[in-house]
């Protein structure tokens, strides 16, 4: 390992990975410059960073998706190289190849990677011609004439989906056939309003499937290794709420073929970075969803099981370094749990929830990490996604990883703002997360999990009493009337 | 004078009395000695001799509270307001945002009528789309948004009339 050919690196990106990825660069030492919108104004990720560019949009999300603006936020800034964290630019190949165009290194794929895996359509084809496992599917683009009657003939259950689309935006599952066109005129107008394509393809879908997915990572010299899978299988709306390694669902014989399918597909595409191949797995087959061409939100599971920083992984490549590991190199220690923190209410359907954040504390101690994106006094809006944080917990084994993580959550005092942090516990609290069951359709066949809980009658007890010692006109009433041990001298509070 | 919160959607009356240097909580929730040592937002909840670590903000009726490992919202009900009849709407006949979000777009107009299932507005929260339909024949009273806008849960969102005879 050397020192890297740049000395400032720009992050394109906000929230807990902003911060996250400013931590490892400046480990390595390098000058750190942020980019952010107004909204973002006294995030820990500006905070952090040296150097500050505000951004300006329509909106907030605008602001970010602004490649020219973040670009010349480069230039000024000196920065060697940029890094798009995920969503946003990052799966942008038009953006990496206007990054490179002005002489700044982009830390992710190529854009002919980007391009080909954004496709989910063309990503499919591909893997299938590299003969790796793609479900049945019908695409609208073979012939949108017989579009419908090719889905229609693929049967229930069916998931329609925008071609263009990732993180579960636009997605509708169909079981009652007499729905599939509207469904796929809802999916299209998703699709266009999220993506700016409304085209479409459907496949089938595996009832109680779950989400597999492995981490791989390649360098330009043509090396293409994984770091073991992860399973999140914890959806709701098609979202990630809570992600794990090793996967409970797998046998070691499984793990194995799974992950070399996932370093199999990435190698031919000839891939450089860190990327995730996604697969859905049932009854012992699995395949192929898509990959995703850049850092995953849940990727702290994995450095915490291997002990590989992958955004450093990330700068290296992008630096032009082979990978500093084998395949031999990488072993996975113990069990690592993610969960999201996010802004809104699990009794209300997951809705996002709005409010300032008045009061923060991160619970830590031993295996527990937290990339946190909020900083008390920051407004929580419907500006951007309603991840909060994330809680990472590593632990020898799975029992001892779930005991960890109740503690942790239980010390995550965040106030001002609805969260899923009482969500979270009762989750990971079920029986059946333990006992390692749960599949994809899982949360919304058990909605009783979502509904608040009954207030016990002795922290009702103790909400009552901070309550009401708390307000001033409370104490003040009761103060006014002085009792006989008042008259004797206990006037002070 | 007695006072009451909401705790976890239930109205549980408090009042507290003098008792040497701490007080007496008595109401719904229970009687226990109690008292509150508070350092900005952290406190420490005396409750009959135990003493626990809370995290206490007031923000206007609401109070937030972190105890015993869970974060909870407290309202203080208004004991002026609390036996009103509290329909803020006035029986106005109006559509509220089940959720913060985004207007995608309005179908109709102020005057237009409508029949029920008719689309009035489309609103997004995250990637969620709802279409708020016409919940009985009549005419648009009123739109109270406007395409792009953003709002918070419970904002006005149209207000529907009957159809004029």
């Amino acid at each position: 390992m050397s020192a890297l050919p740049f000395d400032t690196l720009l992050i394109a990106n906000r929230g807990e990975i902003a911060l996250r990825i400013i931590r490892t660069a400046k480990r390595l030492g390098l000058r750190t410059v942020v980019v952010a919108h107004e909204a973002d104004h006294g995030s820990p990720a500006t905070a952090a960073a040296d150097v500050v560019v505000p951004i300006h949009g329509k909106t907030g999300v605008a602001a970010y998706l602004d490649g020219a603006q973040i670009i010349e936020a480069a230039r000024k800034t000196g920065a060697g190289a940029i890094h798009p964290g995920y969503g946003f630019l990052s799966e942008n190949a038009g953006f990496a190849r206007a990054v490179a165009e002005a002489g700044i290194r982009f830390v992710g794929p190529t854009p002919e990677a980007i391009d080909l895996m954004g496709d989910k359509v063309r990503a499919r084809a591909f893997v299938a011609k590299n003969g790796f496992p793609v479900a049945p599917s019908a695409i609208e683009d073979d012939d949108p004439a017989t579009f419908a009657a090719r889905a229609r003939a693929l049967g229930a259950p069916l998931l329609v989906k925008p071609s263009a689309g990732g993180g579960g935006k636009g997605m509708r599952i169909v079981r009652d056939m007499a729905l599939l066109d509207q469904e796929i005129a809802q999916a299209r107008s998703e699709g266009e309003r999220y993506f700016g394509d409304g085209r479409l393809y459907v496949e089938r879908f595996v009832e109680q499937p779950r989400h597999i997915e492995v981490q791989v990572m390649g360098d330009a010299h043509g090396t293409v290794i994984h770091l073991g899978e992860r399973e999140c299988s914890v959806q709701r709306r098609f979202q990630k709420i809570v992600e794990e390694t090793p996967s409970p669902a797998l046998s070691a014989d499984e793990r194995r073929r799974i992950c070399e399918a996932a370093a199999g597909i990435a190698r031919a595409a000839g891939y450089r970075n860190a990327g995730t191949v996604e697969f859905i797995y049932g009854r012992g087959e699995f395949y192929f969803l898509e990959m995703n061409t850049r850092l995953q939100v849940e990727h702290p599971v994995t450095e915490e099981v291997t002990g590989v920083d992958l955004v450093e992984a990330q700068l290296r490549v992008a630096a032009g370094e082979r990978l500093a590991f084998a395949q031999e190199d990488i072993r996975a220690s113990g069990h690592s749990i993610e969960l999201r923190v996010y802004a809104e209410s699990a009794a209300r359907g997951f809705t996002p929830t709005t409010g300032s954040v008045l009061a923060l504390r991160l619970p830590s101690g031993e295996g527990v990490r937290v990339d946190v994106g909020i900083a008390e006094g920051q407004r929580v809006t419907t500006n951007f996604d309603p991840m909060l944080a994330k809680l990472i917990v590593h632990a020898p084994d799975r029992d001892e990883a779930i005991r960890r993580a109740r503690r942790a959550l239980a010390g995550f005092a965040l106030l001002g703002c609805e969260t899923n942090i009482g969500f979270l516990d009762r989750l990971i609290a079920d029986s059946a997360f333990a006992a390692g069951v749960v599949h994809t359709g899982w949360l919304d066949a058990n909605p009783a999990l979502a509904a608040d809980p009954e207030i016990a009658p002795d922290l009702r007890a103790r909400l009552a009493a901070i309550a009401a010692l708390a307000t001033r006109a409370i104490r003040d009433g009761a103060d006014a009337v002085p009792t006989l041990h008042a008259a004797m001298g206990g006037w002070r509070n | 004078m007695r006072h009451a919160f909401e705790i976890g959607g239930i109205e549980t009356e408090v009042w507290l009395a003098r008792d040497g240097d701490a007080y007496r909580l008595h109401g719904d929730a229970g009687e226990a000695r109690v008292a509150l040592n508070q350092r900005g937002a952290e406190a420490v909840l005396d409750l009959d001799g135990l003493t626990e670590k809370a995290l206490v903000v007031l923000d206007g009726e609401t109070i937030h509270v972190h105890v015993a490992g869970g974060n909870y919202t407290l309202r203080h009900l208004d004991p002026a307001r609390r036996f009103a009849d509290g329909d803020a709407s006035g029986g106005a006949d109006v559509a509220r945002a089940p959720m913060p979000g985004t207007v995608v777009r309005i179908d109709v107009a102020a005057g237009q009528k409508v029949a029920t299932g008719d689309p009035l507005v489309v609103i997004e929260s995250m990637k969620l789309e709802t279409t708020i339909r016409a919940w009985h024949d009549g005419i648009v009273a009123d739109i109270h948004v406007a395409a792009g806008q953003s709002f918070d849960r419970d904002a006005l969102l149209v207000t529907l009339a009957a159809e004029a005879a």
